[in-house]
This record gives C-alpha cells, sequence and structure tokens, in this order.
C-alpha cells in the first residue's frame, strides 16, 4: 500500500477534504501538523509534529520516519506548508516542484521579481521597509497603490491607500498586524511588506494542476464583487467564467507564463489575476490549491474531487479526466462584518432551501472571537450553489447569504 | 457479539482514549456498534476543533482497530458546527 504524507496545519480548513480523498484513494495516510497530537505516542508512524516554517528540520524529522516506513508522495494543503513539503519532497527524492521555486512563490517581492524579469505583465511594485519612516517610504509611490503583508494569505493585511496619509496609517496597521500573536512571520516578511500600484479591472482566481511543466486549467472563477479596497475580502466564486473565450485564454497563458518564470512545474497552482482593457496581470500565483472549502464547488468526471486529483498526481497514479463538471458552480466565503464575539446564527435552513443552493456550512462556532479583514483571516462559513447558469449560481448564493443573520456581541 | 464489542470499545475509550484527548480538553463518547461499526461523539475541546478528523482517523480508529481487529470503521457523529471551545480553530490559507 502505498504511503501517502499530508502537512496539516492544526488551522488549516482543509484537513477533511485531504484525508477524505486520501480514504478514497485508499493509501496508508500519515498527518504531520506543526504541533503534537494527543494520539501522537500512540501511533508513531502515523502521526508526527514539524515545523513547517523550518522546511529544512521538517525535512530531518520526517526522513528518519521515511528510513523506518518509506513515504510514496508528500502533499501539502495549504500555503503554510508549500516550502516544508518542498523540502521534504526533495529529500526525500518524491515529485514535487524546486524548493527555490515554491519559496520565490511564498515571498510576494521574490515572486514579483521573478515574473518582472520574465516580462509576465504585473503590477509596478516596491518593498518597503517597516523600519523605514512611512512618509518617505511613500515618496516615489504612486497613487492608488495597494500595501501587502510578503507572506500572509486570503488577503490578510491588504490595504489600498489613495494618499500618503492612507499610506501611513496602512503601513502601520500592516506592522501591528504582523506582531500578533497569531501570526507567524519571520525573515523579510517580519520586516518589510509590499507596496503595488492598484490596478483596476475585474478579479479572477485560476485552479490549475502542473503536471511536467505544463499548465492544465482545472477551473477559471469569476469574482463578480468589485474588489477595489480598502481592504479586499473575498466574497463570491462562479465558474465557469462568463468572461469571453480569448479574454480567458489570455488568462491561461499569462498564468502559464508566471509559472514558467517562477520555476514551478508540479503540482497545484492557484493564480488571482485582474483584467481590463490591457489584459491579464498577475496579482498572485501560489504553489498550493484553493483555499477555504472553496474546492467543495469543483468535481471533474464521474465526481472526482479537487483534492483526488492532486494527490494522485503527488502518487504518480493515473487521473482519469481534468475535465471539471459542465454545471455551473459556486462557493460564497461569508465575510466577518464586524468584530464581536458570535452569538448566534439564524436562518441556515432558509438558506439551505434556496433553489440552487447545496451546503450551507457554518465554520464559526459560538463564541468564537470574530475578527474582520485585515487583521483577520477566517469566515463565518461557506455557501455552495450549483445551477444551470452562472448569473443564477451567483443569484442563489446572494439570496441565500441575505437569509443568514449572525449575531455578534 | 455486538454487546460484547461495545464493551471493548467502551474500555478502550475509559483507559486509553478519553485520557489522551483531555490533554486537549476534549472527550469521546460511544455512541453505538453496529454491523461492526462504532460510532463515536467527540465533545469538549474536540467539537469543532480544526484537528478533530486527524484525531478519530489516524489517532483513534487506528488505535481501536489495532485492538479490535473485528472493527471495520469508525465514524464520527459529532455535530462540530455546534463546538463552542475547539482546541484549534480553522482558518483560511
Amino acid at each position: 500500500m502505498d504511503r501517502l504524507l499530508l502537512l496539516l496545519p492544526t488551522t488549516t480548513y482543509r484537513t477533511e477534504d485531504f484525508l477524505d480523498a486520501a480514504r478514497t484513494l485508499g493509501v496508508d495516510i500519515v498527518c504531520a501538523s506543526e504541533k503534537p497530537s494527543t494520539f501522537e505516542p500512540h501511533a508513531p508512524d502515523h502521526l508526527l509534529t514539524v515545523d513547517f516554517a523550518d522546511p529544512d528540520a521538517a525535512a530531518a524529522r520526517v526522513a528518519e520516519l521515511a528510513a523506518r516506513r518509506p513515504l510514496n508522495a508528500v502533499v501539502g494543503v495549504d500555503d503554510l506548508t508549500t516550502v516544508a513539503a518542498a523540502a521534504i519532497a526533495e529529500r526525500l527524492g518524491l515529485r514535487s516542484n524546486a524548493v527555490a521555486a515554491v519559496a520565490a512563490a511564498r515571498d510576494k517581492y521574490q515572486m514579483r521579481q521573478c515574473l518582472a524579469a520574465a516580462g509576465v505583465p504585473i503590477p509596478r511594485f516596491r518593498r518597503i521597509a517597516l523600519k523605514d519612516d512611512p512618509f518617505l517610504a511613500a515618496r516615489g509611490v504612486a497613487f492608488p497603490c495597494v500595501l501587502k503583508p510578503l507572506a500572509l494569505s486570503a488577503s490578510r493585511g491588504v490595504i489600498r491607500a489613495n494618499n500618503v496619509d492612507q499610506f501611513i496609517a496602512a503601513v502601520r496597521r500592516i506592522a501591528a498586524l504582523l506582531r500578533r500573536d497569531d501570526v507567524e512571520t519571520g525573515g523579510d516578511a517580519a520586516r518589510f511588506l509590499l507596496a503595488e500600484q492598484y490596478v483596476p479591472g475585474v478579479e479572477v482566481a485560476l485552479e490549475g494542476l502542473l503536471m511536467g511543466g505544463t499548465l492544465h486549467t482545472l477551473a477559471l472563477f469569476d469574482k463578480p464583487d468589485p474588489l477595489e479596497g480598502p481592504f479586499f475580502e473575498e466574497t463570491i466564486y462562479v465558474t465557469p467564467s462568463r468572461l469571453p473565450a480569448g479574454v480567458q485564454a489570455a488568462i491561461e497563458g499569462v498564468t502559464a507564463s508566471a509559472c514558467t518564470a517562477l520555476g514551478l512545474g508540479e503540482g497545484p497552482v492557484h493564480a488571482e489575476l485582474r483584467v481590463n482593457d490591457d489584459g491579464p496581470w498577475v496579482l498572485e500565483v501560489a504553489a498550493r490549491s484553493i483555499g477555504g472549502l472553496c474546492s467543495r464547488t469543483l468535481r471533474f468526471g464521474t465526481g472526482m474531487t479537487l483534492e483526488e486529483i492532486i494527490l494522485r498526481h503527488a502518487l504518480g497514479w493515473p487521473i482519469a479526466t481534468l475535465v471539471r463538471e459542465r454545471r455551473p458552480a459556486g462557493v460564497m466565503m461569508i465575510p466577518i462584518p464586524r468584530a464581536g464575539r458570535l452569538v448566534g446564527v439564524r436562518g441556515t435552513e432558509a438558506a439551505t432551501a434556496v433553489a440552487g443552493i447545496e451546503e450551507v456550512t457554518i465554520t464559526a462556532h459560538v463564541g468564537q472571537e470574530l475578527v474582520p479583514l485585515p487583521e483577520g483571516w477566517q469566515y463565518l462559513g461557506f455557501i455552495f450553489a450549483r445551477a444551470d447558469t452562472p448569473e443564477a449560481v451567483e443569484a442563489a448564493l446572494r439570496d441565500a447569504q441575505a437569509r443568514l443573520a449572525f449575531e455578534i456581541a | 457479539m455486538s454487546d460484547e464489542l461495545k464493551a471493548k470499545v467502551q474500555d478502550l475509550i475509559d483507559t486509553m482514549i478519553n485520557p489522551a484527548v483531555a490533554g486537549h480538553g476534549g472527550f469521546v463518547e460511544l455512541i453505538d456498534v453496529q454491523d461492526n461499526r462504532v460510532y463515536l461523539q467527540m465533545g469538549g475541546g474536540c467539537q469543532g476543533c480544526g484537528a478533530a478528523d486527524i484525531t478519530l482517523k489516524s489517532g483513534i480508529e487506528r488505535l481501536i482497530k489495532e485492538e479490535l481487529p473485528e472493527v471495520a470503521e469508525v465514524l464520527d457523529t459529532t455535530d462540530h458546527q455546534s463546538g463552542t471551545n475547539p482546541y484549534y480553530s480553522s482558518g483560511k490559507a
């Protein structure tokens, strides 16, 4: 039986879907997290603790295990684990991207340097040292601009600034965010942030799989809610895209060029792009699959999940098809409207009853301290829909969300 | 057979499983055993925990199957959405 190592942070939404896929494949599952499982002493060959922030140490730790019980594949399930997964795979000679390529994709400044050098269309950018006077740092920055931490995801810490005053406030707010106990950053990510040109236009997300250096597009999602700032809260994703075929082809081409420029050649890729009259602009390319529970919108062939495709590829198993089902699908990530403590949720049954809605999953728990963007990184839950048209999917998601009421004290 | 198996599972829960998950403020209750399938419910820090699935399948199920090979599967009946004090909370990354 093939043995699969999954890198599962204790805080990821992705655990259930990856574990379900691994069970479907019938592989022997080894789980590694950054904090110990209460059962690790009982199952040392199947549960282990590794430091995702120290890829070399993680690789050494896993190599000890693999020496006793060899592994056939390693998969990092989200952003926190991609570099460690690549380091482990490199050490064990398993299928993966090069560590340097994944590390470049994980660092927004390095990524932009790679993409700019390769001529991939990206916004103008510069790195800002947090120790510098933000008033002086604002010199030479064209407005409007967008400020971002170098290594956080899910739009956390992403703030638009239209002038110097807003720039200074945003720098200070991001600096404070990076000092929070629940933010783990080190090296350049703790000392710098990124300032880049604000690019007007619509935003899309491309979900793909790289196989032998070739990008296979699995889904292209429209994001119908405008993302204009000051914060960039993601809400609705709908696939297939309603953009013209020529524009979709250009998005795929630019994303493929970005992957090549970064040196990514194997495994999942999640890219975010802006599109306007000048064409597609790459905002992010991550060497991982889509975050949250959003992958549940995707089914391939006769019902294969995105996670099953990723695991099959990592294991070197055949994949029957990479073609997504034809029926339009979408997800709403339910945003946190304001800070406070969740007291209760009403309307779940009514939301689920909306035509086209498949599932309403509330992931926040009663009593949970809610932190909205830009400091927060969680959602209240997820709504999933399928319908005959993308427009109907979007309408169902909006209708369902309107029926939900969250009491926050 | 089912009652006998149920008693053995309960003994494992009392002596090995609950002492382990208590470290994270959690506990496990045996709901039933039917057709060699064990139905459990998780509570405390396990209910709604981001790592509950790992605990159940890679910890609890593995332990039960090792001790009681006649067990075919361990299934979680917990309403994780109602958990009010999960040990780990999930987020998008």
